[in-house]
């Protein structure tokens, strides 16, 4: 892009912003007690003049801004997390196959969770353990890549090293589980969003905020840190010091996302090349176009899960089973690599 | 202004490979070539001048600063590496890829400027492929990529150019192609520029001065005419090698 904005930026910029607020507002109508758009109009006034819509349930206003209102923005917080933290990491890693878990949150947080669910019990949250050994995985990951020299390769293999560390503490935790904390972990590895609620909110929101919106910042920096190490060396970058701000923004990023939902796959691989196929590699576009996409799709993924059938398709499950025929459905179509 | 580039007692070991270099100048302005056998250090020397080797201090100086005491982004505005030929994952456009020369001038948020994507066109210009802008980087040429690689490192506005090699793998009319640009870039603006290069007849044609290599330190230097000889030839690579003047031209047979 020449500085000078063509017709095709300016749609694509209203696009991104509309999107995620239009698949929004559908979704707030969507569920397993649908609202039609006008009641949905009169409970959303009713807050603000209780006296100009009388006769509006309260069960009906519990639904929107108890259960679906805090629900939906999880969506949106979420999948922006995802998608953006998996196109910063290909980015940083030179490679178009990472994922926003390669560095070990996934199995990380599922077995801070099942510690949590087994020996803490069901009254526990187990969000906060989720979270804190998502993180310790990815600072095991540093520390030990350390010893040679973070270089991208010894990252990515120390990040495949301590996944499987993890996934087999898990197994061994999931040995000793009695049958009901298996099923509530189970459930939670599954991933979902159907108990999202407020408080959930306040303390996962802000952590996710921040690590977008740092790489949604540095989002011209990500190209020079996708040219080889030496590259961007030669080009005056702290090619260290910024791979690890990438990392910790990510880090902050995914991991709060997964403690609140479980594992949530595919979301940070499928939206980025879809952006990348129809925006172009730059990340100045990607990693924005990466937050309203994956907002949108995780929405409307959510939506479909209410709504498909009688009971509630686990989230994670079904992203990755129209995640990955999606992905192929691209791949066919395009006949090309757009990378 | 052209500036100089300075080394002076430099022990630098790779493995067990060890880079040992007593005293060496690049004069300002002028193109040196620094050739030798595979393994002498060249590649080695280049990147411990361009500051991808955490060279100790006091041993490399531009003019009279100590490359090891700058923050990476001011070094990279004073000397600018152009690495080999190389295969990005990510398809940027011409115009995106030189633009990113321009980091070394943006903090860690700021985003390029009007005038930072004036000075990436200008580069392109300068390379004659200003009409290559919005070409994806994965069409073109060998050739073509080299001059974008070159064209990178002029918008990063070093006056230090170091060109790792910028010939392998390309045919006689490129090769000339991106030695011509080489040449231009000292005689006309004045850059210092380095080059690593394994044709010895183009060497000595276009280098104000050549440095020899081997095993990792300097086995001569100086100008083409004064430095070159049969014998030197043979002990630096091993092989028999004899110049003969051809219409005012030194050719190397073998």
């Amino acid at each position: 892009m020449s500085g000078s904005r063509t017709r095709k930026d300016i749609l694509l910029f209203w696009g991104a912003l509309l999107l995620p607020l239009v698949v929004f507002i559908i979704s707030l109508n969507i569920g397993s007690y649908p609202i039609s758009p006008r009641m949905l109009v009169k409970v959303i006034l009713s807050v603000f003049s209780p006296s100009s819509q009388p006769g509006i349930p309260a069960a009906l206003k519990d639904i929107v801004f108890q259960i679906r209102l805090p629900r939906l923005l999880l969506a949106v917080a979420v999948g922006a997390s995802l998608a953006v933290s998996g196109a910063s990491l290909q980015a940083l890693f030179k490679n178009p196959l990472v994922n926003e878990y390669i560095l070990g949150i996934s199995s990380g947080s599922a077995f801070g969770a099942a510690v949590s669910l087994v020996f803490l019990g069901k009254g526990f949250p187990p969000q906060a353990a989720a979270f804190v050994f998502g993180i310790a995985a990815v600072l095991g990951v540093l520390i030990i890549s350390r010893a040679a020299g973070s270089h991208i390769v010894a990252l990515l293999l120390t990040g495949v090293i301590v996944s499987a560390f993890f996934s087999s503490l898990l197994a061994l935790v999931e040995f000793f589980a009695s049958p009901y904390a298996l099923q509530a972990l189970f459930y939670w590895l599954m991933g979902n969003m159907s108990l999202a609620t407020w408080k959930d909110l306040a303390y996962s929101v802000p952590l996710m905020a921040l690590g977008v919106i740092l790489l949604v910042m540095l989002r011209w920096r990500m190209n020079v840190l996708s040219m080889s190490d030496e590259e961007a060396k030669a080009m005056g970058v702290s090619v260290r010091r910024d791979k690890i701000l990438v990392i910790v923004a990510c880090t902050l990023a995914t991991a709060s996302a997964t403690a609140v939902t479980g594992i949530i796959g595919w979301i940070g691989l499928v939206v980025p090349h879809l952006v990348r196929m129809t925006a172009g590699v730059d990340n100045r576009r990607v990693l924005p176009l990466s937050v309203s996409l994956g907002a949108s799709f995780l929405l409307a993924a959510d939506a479909l899960t209410r709504s498909l059938a009688s009971f509630e398709i686990p989230l994670g499950i079904f992203t990755s089973l129209i995640g990955i025929p999606f992905f192929l459905f691209l791949l066919k179509k395009s006949r090309r690599v757009w990378l | 202004m052209a500036v100089s580039l300075r080394v002076e007692r430099l022990s630098f070991p790779l493995g067990t490979f060890l880079l040992h270099i007593d005293a060496l100048k690049f004069e300002a302005g002028r193109l040196t070539t620094i050739v030798g056998p595979n393994g002498a250090g060249k590649t080695t020397l280049l990147k411990c001048l361009g500051g991808l080797f955490p060279v100790p201090k006091g041993h490399i100086f531009i003019q009279d600063m100590d490359i090891a005491s700058l923050k990476a982004s001011e070094r990279a505005r004073l000397t600018s590496y152009v690495p080999q030929e190389h295969n990005p994952t990510f398809n940027y456009s011409v115009l995106d890829f030189v633009l990113m020369g321009r980091a070394a001038y943006l903090s860690l948020f700021s985003l390029p400027s009007e005038e930072d994507v004036r000075l990436a066109e200008e580069a392109l210009d300068f390379v004659g492929l200003q009409s290559y802008a919005s070409r994806p980087y994965f069409e073109l040429s060998s050739g073509e990529r080299r001059l974008i690689l070159i064209a990178r490192s002029l918008a990063q506005s070093a006056d230090i150019l170091l060109l790792d090699e910028p010939t392998s793998f390309l045919d006689p009319k490129h090769e000339t192609e991106v030695l011509d640009m080489a040449r231009k870039l000292a005689a006309e603006r004045g850059h210092t520029v380095l080059l690593t290069l394994h044709n010895l007849d183009m060497a000595v044609k276009y280098s104000d001065s050549l440095v020899f290599m081997k095993g990792g330190g300097v086995f001569a230097s100086g100008k083409p005419q004064d430095v070159l000889s049969d014998a030197l030839l043979e002990s630096v690579y091993d092989v028999k090698m004899r110049i003969v003047d051809y219409e005012g031209r030194k050719l190397i047979l073998r």
